[in-house]
């Protein structure tokens, strides 16, 4: 093993890091010949390179921890921190777009009638699909703190159930929304309700995605017995950002669905 | 050739068969069947983990233990080789620390404040 004298884990060299970078740079230039030459080949390279980046990279963390030992005490409180920070940065990114919502709500222009909702927008019924979206999610982070717990109290298949409850939940979210999507009366097109709308909530919607996709994982790995009683990490991770998904719901519900009516 | 193909594929069938089954079933419905980290930790871990329990730190872990620096009772400094360097704040919240070079063998002292330090051997974990 290891000839160190400390706990910490010194990486071995990995490719990821690089084959991101690559796919990022093939991305958004790819997002930019598809809209002004209409071809997406870049666009489709670059993100059949990122979703091979983010499995092997994280496949290769898994082999590194649970097969390989190296998550000793002071590394996960480090990959804790880490974790911290990122879901920040994403609050951050957030607060932009409910900064851009509240700028054009609080005081409407004159081209909107001076009013909000504009004048010719109907808003959603903020007590129809929009309540239920909200009880969905909430009643998710219920679940996965139930699944939290019986993972920290050795009980595989309640934890089994919870994890998966929150998961279906999370993709009921997610269907329900696209509906939401189909049948709005507006667009993303018109104008700075629908902008303000469709941008805070469909980056919302996609985070919504990557979190159900994070505890989907997690579910696949407990079934694998990657997780103890004791460490587990990946899941509590898990667990976090769909917190955060659930508490950004929360703002937008209150904020553009009910306020914003 | 082709017995020896079928032989091998039988074997292989047989063997991860036997791997399968979940001991943890047996357990009960609603308790059991998520391991341990006494069970499942490996590597690093699983050396920190049971050196934790014997009260060892080699990975130097814990906080250095705190010792008065006096000639009866020097600050042990552990090293995995016959020399450490020691930065020493003789007076709390001095902001110039004094480094120097500790040996094995007889106890050195600070050259601003005088404590005492003495090299002692820390195993290295391998």
């Amino acid at each position: 093993m290891a000839h160190q004298a400390h706990a910490y884990h010194m990486v071995d060299p990995s490719p990821w890091p690089l084959t991101g970078a690559i796919s990022a740079l093939l991305m958004t230039s790819g997002l930019a010949t598809w809209w002004h030459y209409k071809t997406t080949t870049l666009l489709f390279l670059g993100t059949t390179l990122l979703l091979l980046t983010m499995f092997q990279w994280w496949r290769d963390i898994i082999r590194e921890s649970t097969f390989q030992g190296h998550h000793s005490t002071p590394v996960q409180k480090g990959l804790r921190y880490g974790m911290v920070l990122f879901i920040t940065s994403e609050v951050f990114f957030f607060i932009g777009f409910f900064w851009a919502f509240y700028h054009s709500s609080l005081a409407p222009a004159i081209e909107l009638g001076g009013l909000w909702p504009p004048t010719g927008i109907t808003p959603l019924d903020p007590f129809e699909v929009p309540l239920l979206n909200t009880a969905v999610l909430l009643a998710s982070g219920v679940t996965v703190t139930w699944a939290h717990h019986t993972i920290m109290e050795g009980a595989r298949k309640p934890a089994l159930q919870s994890l998966t409850l929150t998961v279906l939940l999370g993709l009921y979210f997610t269907a329900l929304q696209a509906m939401e999507y189909y049948e709005a009366p507006f667009t993303l097109a018109d104008g700075v309700y629908g902008c303000t709308f469709f941008v805070a909530t469909g980056f919302h919607g996609l985070h919504v995605i990557i979190g159900t996709t994070f505890l989907m994982v997690c579910l696949l790995r407990h079934t694998h017995y990657h997780f103890t009683s004791n460490h587990h990490f990946g899941f509590e991770a898990g667990a976090w950002y769909w917190h955060f998904v659930d508490v950004v719901w929360l703002f937008l519900y209150i904020s553009i669905y009910w306020w914003g009516s | 050739m082709a017995a020896r193909l079928l032989l091998r594929s039988a074997f292989r069938a047989a063997t991860t068969c036997r791997a399968a089954p979940v001991p943890a079933l047996t357990r009960g419905v609603t308790t059991g069947g998520i391991p341990t980290d006494e069970e499942q930790a490996t590597g690093l871990e699983k050396v920190i983990l049971k050196a934790t329990k014997e009260g060892k730190d080699p990975y130097s872990m814990l906080k250095p233990k705190e010792y008065a620096g006096t000639k009866a009772d020097p600050h042990l400094v552990p090293s995995v080789t016959n020399k450490r360097i020691v930065g020493c704040v003789c007076e709390e919240d001095n902001t110039a620390v004094i480094w120097f070079w500790l040996h094995e063998g007889e106890a050195q002292r600070c050259p601003s404040c005088g404590s005492h330090y003495k090299l002692v051997p820390h195993e290295l974990p391998h």
